[in-house]
């Protein structure tokens, strides 16, 4: 960060019709809001001059975010407050900002420090029953590894450093809810899917739709667990 | 914005590809469900590649602003989607409110290229609206198309209620609102479309039947009431109208992604392929005090990094420079760029290429056309060689390292001596780039060479000409490949199977209509995508129906006889083009005529529309 600038985090969700949005598209719209919303951003030196941002863990296509961050350096101070409402009215309605605030020069970058997701997953299949799925994703998780194929690659994760704690069943009108805390590092997440599917397919139930909401986006050290704003 | 119908489209967003092409929600949308008119307007090829269509969002922005009226966006779902839409019943919608393009009282149909016939059926199809104007009942929206290709309407003409020939500013809301008043006198279909038929630049083809007789210049006869030739809507002045400033801003890449302000429209440089140069005449600027605040308000709607100074010759603007220095002065310290779409062969154009490219030279492009001066005399392309070389060297000595150059093959006149002339017109540029450049950059030098198939388009001198044969395009690229070095020099050709499917539709009539539904029956759509044409197909179905595409692509037309477009006029007389084509011919050259005298084409003066040449300033002296 050069010497002037000041690093403003910003909390936003992904939701609605927005959830179908890739990473990139997110990306694109929150630049071209952030100079709709004419925020004093910094712009990088060299021959490409761009703004300054940075973002937080990506979402996959169709999964929606209710806690997802941005930094943007700003050459000038503006109360937060200001900075909130000037984006809250420079965004596309699902691309929502919630809350903004200035952190420190010196904390490591969003994408390296935020290490915790909490996701919500619906699954939308009327006959499925709580406590069936619960049995069989209790007995996918007490197996300790999860085989992923994606594009072609296979991927082994061991459960137990994945998930930050037990996965949570409950029964809402639209049907079996999932909530899962997922580690995630360098070395590639577990997608909160296949796991959930994982458990279906347990249960000859494979192919039901499911709709994903990371709800919560955390930083975890020694000494404990908290958001990054 | 919730509709039942979005319930139907959500579940099918996950079986396929860019799921963002098909969830609305952009910034600068409109959304109206209470409207009592809505017309939806279609783009017959993908989200991504109609969303850098200019003349779209100025009627979008146009026709919203009418009391009553909305206007929504459609675009072609892409193959995947339309499979997943037939199997779960889903029709055509449209982006912002979800509705069913049936259900619309207005369907509008851009059209820009040839390639997007087959789309069009797609689209109706998709939209459960029959494929022929003459099966649509009063219930089904009326179906208007527009667009470069309205020029010769006739191959796709069965399909369309009505067409609009020329500029849309005021026609369509014309259009719009002669269609409300039938509505609300309760005419039937046939007597709206004569109603329709009244406004100036509209074509109804259903009025409009085959010439028996072989006389006259066109080959259909209007019936009692309709005009006997459609001449073209113009706009007087440019600078009346505003530039759609806040338009839809993509969430997706799309081509084009920034935001546009047309500088001018028209150009009468005068070279003698360029429909575009022949029909949108005459040349209207927009002042810089225009252009300037249009570019910063904007860019301030939609929030791009990146603003384009559009139009068929932006550099030829009589007050370019002055605009450049202003918007460069303005969005100085910002990461907004301001892009120039084509160069004029010259040192200026280089010169506010720099002023335009700050840092960035990615790269810069000209369009020579010819490889020789005898043949650049013949289309009327005023470069010469040493315009080029000289250009070339002064965009090397300011930093570039990458130039790409467009010609054609395959114009009249063009001999084998022509096609060589363009290889060694390359050599000479790559020459002068490294002269230009350090000698420890030099490895990077690039030159790019893009040839494509000359098409005759109508209206333009050479539109009486046909298309050289298949099997010569073939062989001319032979001799290309043959001449062209290898060294640093990229070269790309267009496919000649598509050349000859353009020149199809470009000079067909209407019997092609037949071939095209029979094609789209076939399995043909999306021509335009390398990976999904199929000239076999299009074969197949054109002979299906008796027809042979390699004797209307090469079809010539001898003066006096009746042409499949002789019924529309862009208002430049045929006995100027005639005359045009003779001087082509004679290898003699004709002046611009918005730096010099008239040049008698007929659009300012004989043709009643009223209207003359619209500059800010001086152009920057006589070429
Ligand atoms: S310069 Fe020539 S090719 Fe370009 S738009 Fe004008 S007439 Fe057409």
């Amino acid at each position: 960060m050069a010497p002037g600038e000041f690093r403003l985090r910003v909390r936003y969700g992904k939701i609605g019709r927005l959830r179908h949005l890739s990473h990139l598209e997110v990306i694109h719209a929150i630049e071209r809001g952030a100079r709709r919303a004419d925020l004093p951003y910094a712009v990088t030196r060299g021959f490409n001059p761009h703004m300054k941002l940075a973002f937080g863990p990506a979402l996959p296509v169709a999964t929606a975010g209710l806690s997802e961050y941005f930094d943007i350096w700003l050459t000038r101070y503006m109360p937060a407050e200001e900075t909130l409402n000037r984006l809250a009215g420079a965004m596309p309605p699902d691309l929502t900002p919630v809350s903004s605030g200035y952190v420190g020069d010196d904390l490591p970058s969003l994408s390296a420090a935020c290490n915790i997701a909490l996701y919500e997953m619906r699954i939308e299949r009327e006959d499925l029953d709580r406590g069936t799925f619960a049995k069989a994703l209790d007995a996918v998780v007490r197996s300790g590894e999860l085989t992923v194929q994606r594009k072609g690659k296979t991927k082994v994760f061991d459960l137990a450093r994945s998930l930050s704690k037990e996965p949570r069943v409950s029964v809402d009108q639209t049907g079996v809810v999932v909530e899962l805390a997922v580690r995630m590092g360098q070395e590639g997440s577990l997608r909160p899917e296949a796991l959930v599917g994982a458990a279906l397919s347990r249960m000859d139930a494979e192919g039901a739709a499911i709709a994903v909401t990371r709800i919560d986006t955390l930083i975890e050290d020694e000494k404990g667990c908290a958001r990054p704003l | 914005m919730t509709s039942s119908l979005w319930e139907r489209i959500e579940p099918l967003l996950s079986r396929v590809e860019r799921p963002a092409r098909y969830i609305d929600s952009e910034w600068g949308a409109h959304r109206d469900s209470d409207a009592s008119y809505r017309a939806a307007l279609l783009y017959p090829d993908t989200y991504e590649v109609g969303m850098a269509n200019q003349a779209i969002a100025i009627l979008y922005d146009r026709l919203n602003a009418v009391d009553g009226v909305a206007a929504e966006r459609v675009y072609l779902p892409w193959v995947d989607m339309a499979e997943q839409m037939r199997t779960q019943s889903v029709p055509l919608f449209t982006l912002e409110t979800c509705a069913a393009v049936a259900s619309c009282d207005l369907l509008g149909i851009t059209l820009p290229y040839e390639l997007t016939y087959s789309n069009i059926l797609e689209a109706l199809d998709l939209a459960g609206i029959p494929l022929r104007a003459a099966d649509r009942s009063d219930a089904d929206p009326l179906v208007v198309g527009g667009g470069p290709c309205a020029f010769n309407p006739e191959p796709i003409a069965p399909f369309f209620d009505a067409i609009l020939v020329g500029e849309g500013e005021d026609a369509a809301l014309e259009i719009v609102a002669a269609h409300r008043a039938a509505r609300e006198q309760g005419y039937s279909r046939e007597a709206t479309l004569k109603e329709l038929s009244r406004i100036p630049g509209v074509y109804v083809p259903a009025l409009y039947s085959p010439n028996e007789s072989g006389q006259g210049a066109s080959a259909l006869v209007a019936q009692a009431g309709a005009p006997e030739v459609v001449t073209k809507r113009v706009v007087a002045d440019l600078g009346a109208y505003d530039t759609p400033t806040c338009p839809v801003v993509p969430f997706m890449d799309v081509v084009h992604d920034r935001v546009g302000v047309e500088v001018l429209r028209g150009c009468t440089r005068g070279c003698r392929f360029c429909q575009a140069g022949m029909v949108y005449r005459p040349v209207r600027e927009r002042s810089a005090d225009q252009i300037v605040r249009e570019a910063l308000a904007g860019i301030r709607c939609t929030g791009y990094d990146e603003l384009s100074l559009t139009s068929l010759s932006t550099t030829d603007h009589s007050q370019l420079e002055e605009v450049m220095r202003r918007l460069t002065r303005r969005l100085e310290g910002t990461g907004i760029s301001v892009s120039l779409p084509s160069l004029r062969v010259d040192a200026f154009s280089v010169s506010m290429a720099r002023l335009v490219g700050g840092g960035r030279k990615s790269g810069l492009t000209f369009a020579p056309e010819a490889g020789t001066q005898r043949l650049r005399d013949v289309i009327n392309k005023n470069v010469t060689e040493q315009d080029l070389l000289d250009t070339v060297s002064s965009a090397f000595t300011s930093g570039w390292r990458r130039v790409k150059l467009y010609f054609m093959i395959g114009l009249p006149t063009e001999t084998d001596e022509d096609i060589e002339g363009i290889g060694r017109l390359v050599s000479k540029v790559f020459r002068a780039a490294r002269e230009a450049t350090p000698p420890q950059q030099r490895g990077g030098i690039r030159v790019g060479v893009s040839v494509s198939t000359f098409v005759p388009k109508a209206h333009t001198p050479f539109g009486f000409d046909g298309q050289i044969s298949y099997h010569e395009v073939l062989r001319r690229q032979q001799v290309l490949r043959d001449s062209m070095p290898k060294k640093g020099i990229d070269l790309a050709y267009h496919d000649a199977q598509v050349s000859l499917l353009e020149g199809v539709m470009a000079r067909g009539g209407r019997e092609l209509a037949d071939g095209i539904e029979a094609a789209w029956r076939g399995g043909a759509r999306f021509d335009a995508w390398t990976e999904q044409f199929d000239l076999g197909l299009w074969t197949t179905a054109l002979e299906s129906v008796g027809l042979d595409p390699h004797a209307i692509a090469t079809r010539s037309f001898d003066r006096g006889e009746p042409t499949p477009w002789g019924h529309i006029s862009s208002g430049v007389g045929e006995g100027y083009l005639w005359h045009e084509r003779e001087r082509a011919f004679a290898g003699e050259t004709t002046e611009d005529c918005s730096f010099d005298d008239c040049t008698g084409c007929g659009v300012c003066g004989d043709s009643g529309l009223g209207v003359d040449i619209v500059l800010g300033g001086e152009r920057r002296g006589s070429r």
